[in-house]
């Protein structure tokens, strides 16, 4: 059983400096913050850092993103990158202090929900009962000026997920179409079929921090608290 | 390294540039006036849509030095579809109307589709201006059969009509060059006479602000490889972004970004402001001793 998770979203504008001169998006990186803030206060004896990308994986765990590739005018790693939600998570919990045990696990952005369920359920069943910090987004398409545009079935699908977590039902994420999500862009749905098949507990304790889509990707925080 | 696609080099001299019935030596820098028969492209939207109106600016930007006249129907961000039939009803009258009043202007048609490429030659353009990087593969042989110019660019391989999503590099520029010297190659090998290939980067397409910035950072290595290279940086949301600036306030910033591709070896420059990017461009060829100054007579007389 895992000790406990945190959703964040995975936009490279997270990362510091990405966005140039201005700071942008304050209260979502304040609530990205608080969640991941909470998962570290929490101790666990490991977090897993669960995130979609082009291919199911584990990487090392003192791999980093690199920003080069988003801002070429930012110094490279010179290393290879991490996949985005990845090196956004572990960006999070360097921010956070977090010096323990990390594991990064990527999830195949086209993966069933058999497989993410699977998966999930490994990790549930760890010997090191970890906590998971779960990265992904709801839909791209909310706006007319969304890197998406506008799609008029997104709004629906997204007020799906914000409820399922809301009231802690996170069964209900598994029922997530996989190709209705990858039409709407919504690449948080292998990651939060992972979480679903961790928490093995009824109904786990949520809170969402921010629900919001000022770009027209929607960006969702939320602090999961199995029973 | 990444290996150089059809062997074509990285490094060549600049050549003449053959547009229609003319030949530009490759000191001259070139303007390409902008000229949208649509609705609601991003800077004044709807404002030439009005053939009338339309008109009139083609005889406003050639008394401004155009050289080049682009006309497009279809707007590069999201919206409402245009499908073919649409785009060659509103392109292809007004091509024939430039074509009558300017028999010699370079005319391009900003267009990805071989079907409204094959009626704008026929109608009278120059030039395929192709901003989506070869979508339809097509476009390219229809310049060919034409005897015409095509442009090859850098779109990141994005569906046209469609914005970057997270989009991310190990080396911008270096996929930049890939892609246009592949698209070039091939327009060769499908005819399309050797004089009348350029390359564009396309900034903003398939890049964002940081990107964009690069490939205008990193110009000189496109002009390097001998190909004519075309930007079109005018009011475009890379330089919004860098100066925090809104559409109707990004001229300065556009003609600072003019001014670097010239000077890094550009040679045509897609613009709304024809009047201040040709002042830009002769600026440029006099500082480099290109051209005599127009008119000196301070310290001399």
């Amino acid at each position: 059983m895992i000790t406990s998770a945190a959703l964040c979203p995975s936009p490279p504008l997270l990362y510091p400096g990405m966005t140039g001169r201005q700071a942008v998006a304050p209260e979502l990186r304040a609530a990205c913050a608080e969640a991941t803030g909470r998962l570290v206060r929490g101790e666990p004896e490991e977090i897993v850092v669960v995130g979609p990308a082009g291919t199911t994986g584990t990487w090392a765990p003192a791999s980093r993103l690199d920003p080069s590739q988003f801002a070429p005018a930012m110094a490279s790693t010179g290393t290879p990158s991490l996949p985005l939600s990845l090196g956004l998570g572990a960006m999070l919990l360097d921010e956070a202090g977090y010096r323990g045990r990390r594991r990064l696990q990527a999830i195949g952005q086209d993966e069933p929900a058999s497989t993410c369920i699977r998966l999930g359920a490994q990790l549930g069943a760890a010997e090191t009962k970890p906590a998971l910090l779960v990265m992904g987004d709801v839909s791209a398409r909310r706006t007319l000026k969304a890197p998406g545009y506008l799609d008029p079935r997104a709004a629906a699908l997204d007020s799906a997920v914000e409820s399922a977590i809301r009231t802690g039902d996170l069964d209900a994420l598994q029922q997530l179409d996989p190709i209705l999500a990858r039409e709407l862009m919504v690449t948080g749905r292998p990651a939060w079929q992972v979480l679903s098949g961790a928490i093995r507990s009824s109904r786990p304790k949520t809170e969402i921090l921010y629900c919001d889509a000022p770009f027209g990707v929607a960006y969702l925080v939320a602090q999961v608290q199995p029973a | 390294m990444s290996p150089e696609p059809a062997g074509l080099p990285r490094q060549a001299p600049q050549r003449v540039l053959r547009l229609g019935s003319r030949a530009f030596e490759p000191d001259r820098l070139l303007v390409m006036a902008i000229v949208n028969r649509t609705p609601d492209s991003f800077y004044r939207p709807g404002v030439t849509w009005d053939p009338a109106a339309a008109l009139e600016r083609v005889h406003q930007v050639v008394a401004e030095g155009a050289d080049i006249i682009d006309i497009g129907g279809v707007p590069a961000r999201p919206g409402d579809d245009v499908d073919a039939a649409e785009e060659i009803r509103r392109t292809m009258p007004f091509i024939t109307a430039v074509r009558d009043a300017y028999p010699d202007v370079v005319i391009s048609v900003d267009t990805w589709r071989h079907e409204v490429g094959r009626q704008a030659c026929a109608a009278g353009a120059d030039l395929l201006n192709d901003t989506w990087g070869g979508w339809d593969p097509r476009l390219a042989e229809v310049a060919a059969q034409a005897g015409v110019g095509v442009v090859c660019s850098h779109a990141g391989r994005l569906p046209p009509r469609t914005r970057p999503f997270r989009v991310a590099y190990r080396d911008v520029v270096d996929d930049v060059l890939n892609v246009t010297l592949s698209l070039a190659s091939r327009a060769l090998e499908v005819g399309v006479e050797p004089d009348r290939i350029l390359i564009d980067p396309a900034h903003d397409f398939g890049k964002n602000t940081g990107h964009s910035l690069e490939v205008t950072r990193r110009l000189a290595e496109l002009a390097a490889t001998g190909w004519p290279v075309l930007v079109s940086v005018s009011n475009k949301d890379f330089v919004g972004e860098t100066l925090d600036a809104p559409v109707e306030d990004r001229l300065a910033g556009t003609l600072a970004a003019t001014t670097v591709c010239a000077w890094l070896g550009a040679r045509v420059f897609r613009a709304h402001h024809v009047r201040e990017n040709r002042h830009v461009l002769t600026m440029v060829s006099a500082i480099r001793g290109d051209i005599p100054p127009a008119r000196a007579i301070r310290g001399l007389a």
